[in-house]
């Protein structure tokens, strides 16, 4: 029989199979899967809302009757740990999370030999003109090894077979099945909202390099390129089967980018490399410490002009207490304990130990796209009526070098 | 550099279906813990079949006789995909029926 990848080579000229298509799931598995986004949807839209009407109206009530102070997030799990709703909440999310990746490893189990030829050429054919560096050398930190991030089984580093890729299909089709029927997050999404913003903002910015930390399978970095098709796009993780599956995803695309296994703590780029340093969804993940030597790397990487942009969860200081205490829940049952205390850290203070200057610093809310077709402008943290983080608004925190 | 790269088979690889590190609990028991992880596995099950007899109606609808092929090659459309996000949905509420509090 001749290989997926003896077949590919045959049509030197051909685009690169999408490896996304590849795994299928049949009938039994689609209907399975529907369950799980639906099911992940209820617990994380409909739940809390229940959640909070059972402590406003019944638990807080009757704990200040008691004199008892509710004052902030922590205070607020201790009464809620042993509520009925807080628990039923937490099981369900937890399980949805179980179950969405689940529900896509038996398909992609079966399609992996063919995933992988496709990877393979990916790589040594570049229709695109993209790159894929990688380091088998390089230690994975151990906030990374340490746990299943975000109850994957295997995260994101793991590999099975030679050139493996199945983490990488795991997480980025799992992640469909999460966000199947939630409406307010579309594929690259964030890159999408800050990018918006940077030109209504910028509207002579024009980025030579940019540079993704943290990228998993550049679905957030592939929009940049497009956004800025002069520049050139660059994306670290230290994942390799989720940068050979994305290196896949985007030679297929026709859009290219540079991926490389690198730690983003010491990264190998010249001083000033960059114009856009951009990340999402990245430091919650890695501990206080891996934080500061990682934004001290972006101020390195960062040319004079340049600009820094990093998605991220709101910080406990810019929150109330119950929405506080409402993040906090994937600390300890999403397996990402780094979660709270990153949290905790003023975004300002973190930015100014790392060189940037506090006039330059800045925290935001930016609309999205989906939500606000029409503006691209930031909210306001008081303006009236505004969004929150996830719900219409993406939180983003950064700076700027001056020219 | 992954910690299991030793013995790579080349092909039938099995993913680990759980995940490092303590599982939560949420109950005081951990029996209940189980038993909410069987329900929800049990709803999926319950849903999946519900699709198939959905495409099974379907297509008698559309050609009055079918065979098991047809079943599994069938691909909705994007009204019947709405369609069956919103019984998903549905159902999901239905067997969620939260008592009030007191
Ligand atoms: C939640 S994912 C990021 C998702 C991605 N940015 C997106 O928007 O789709 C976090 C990623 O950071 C990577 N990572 C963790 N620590 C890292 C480090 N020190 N250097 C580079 N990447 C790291 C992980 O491998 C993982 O892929």
């Amino acid at each position: 029989m001749v290989s997926t990848s003896d077949a590919l080579f045959a049509h030197k000229n051909s685009g690169i199979p999408d490896i996304e298509e590849l795994p299928h799931s049949n009938l039994e598995e689609r209907g399975r899967q529907r369950f799980c986004s639906a099911l992940r949807r209820f617990a994380i839209q409909e739940m809390p809302e229940m959640v909070r009407k059972d402590f406003d109206q019944r638990v807080a009530p009757a704990h200040k009757a008691k004199g008892e102070l509710i004052g902030d997030a922590v205070a607020i799990e201790e009464v809620m740990k042993g509520e009925a709703s807080y628990r039923f909440y937490s099981t369900l999310r937890y399980n949805a999370q179980e179950m969405c990746f689940q529900s896509v490893q038996e398909p992609i189990e079966r399609a992996l030999p063919e995933m992988i030829d496709v990877a393979k050429a990916a790589v040594q054919r570049n229709p695109a003109g993209g790159s894929l560096r990688l380091n088998p050398e390089m230690p994975i930190p151990p906030y990374v090894s340490q746990l299943d991030v975000h109850l994957t089984p295997g995260c994101f580093h793991n590999e099975w077979v030679e050139d493996d890729v199945a983490q990488g299909a795991v997480v980025s089709l799992g992640a469909r099945v999460f966000s199947a029927s939630m409406n307010h997050r579309s594929w690259g999404g964030v890159a999408k909202v800050v990018s918006r913003w940077l030109k209504h903002e910028r509207p002579d910015f024009a980025p030579v390099r940019i540079l993704d930390i943290g990228t998993s399978s550049a679905k957030n970095l592939m929009p940049y390129a497009e956004a800025f098709p002069d520049s050139e796009a660059h994306g670290v993780d230290v994942a390799a089967p989720l940068l050979r599956y994305g290196h896949a995803v985007a030679e297929h695309e026709g859009i290219a980018i540079h991926l490389s296994q690198q730690n983003a703590e010491a990264l190998d780029f010249p001083e000033g490399h960059f114009d856009l340093i951009v990340s999402s969804f990245f430091f919650h993940e890695i501990t206080v410490d891996a934080t500061r030597n990682v934004l001290r790397e972006c101020r390195r990487l960062l040319r004079p002009g340049g600009v820094m942009v990093h998605q991220e969860l709101p910080a406990t200081c810019l929150v109330d207490a119950w929405e506080d205490f409402f993040w906090n829940w994937d600390t300890e049952h999403n397996n990402e304990p780094n979660y709270t205390s990153f949290r905790a850290q003023d975004p300002a203070v973190l930015l100014e130990e790392a060189g940037f200057g506090p006039d330059e610093n800045f925290a935001q809310l930016l609309p999205d796209i989906g939500t606000y077709p029409e503006r691209a402008e930031a909210f306001g943290w008081d303006e009236p009526g505004r969004p929150r983080h996830g719900k219409g608004a993406w939180y983003v925190f950064g700076s700027s070098l001056p020219s | 550099m992954a910690d299991n790269s030793a013995d790579k088979p080349t092909k039938d690889v099995k993913l680990p279906r759980s995940s490092k590190g303590a599982r939560s609990r949420f109950f005081d028991d951990p029996a209940i813990d189980q038993i909410m992880t069987f329900l929800l596995e049990l709803m999926a099950e319950t849903n999946a079949l519900r699709e198939r007899a959905d495409t099974i109606e379907r297509l008698l609808d559309e050609k009055g006789t079918i065979n098991r092929d047809e079943i599994e090659a069938y691909r909705p459309d994007a009204e019947c995909e709405a369609e069956r996000s919103a019984w998903s949905q549905a159902f999901i509420q239905r067997v969620m029926r939260f008592h009030e509090p007191d």
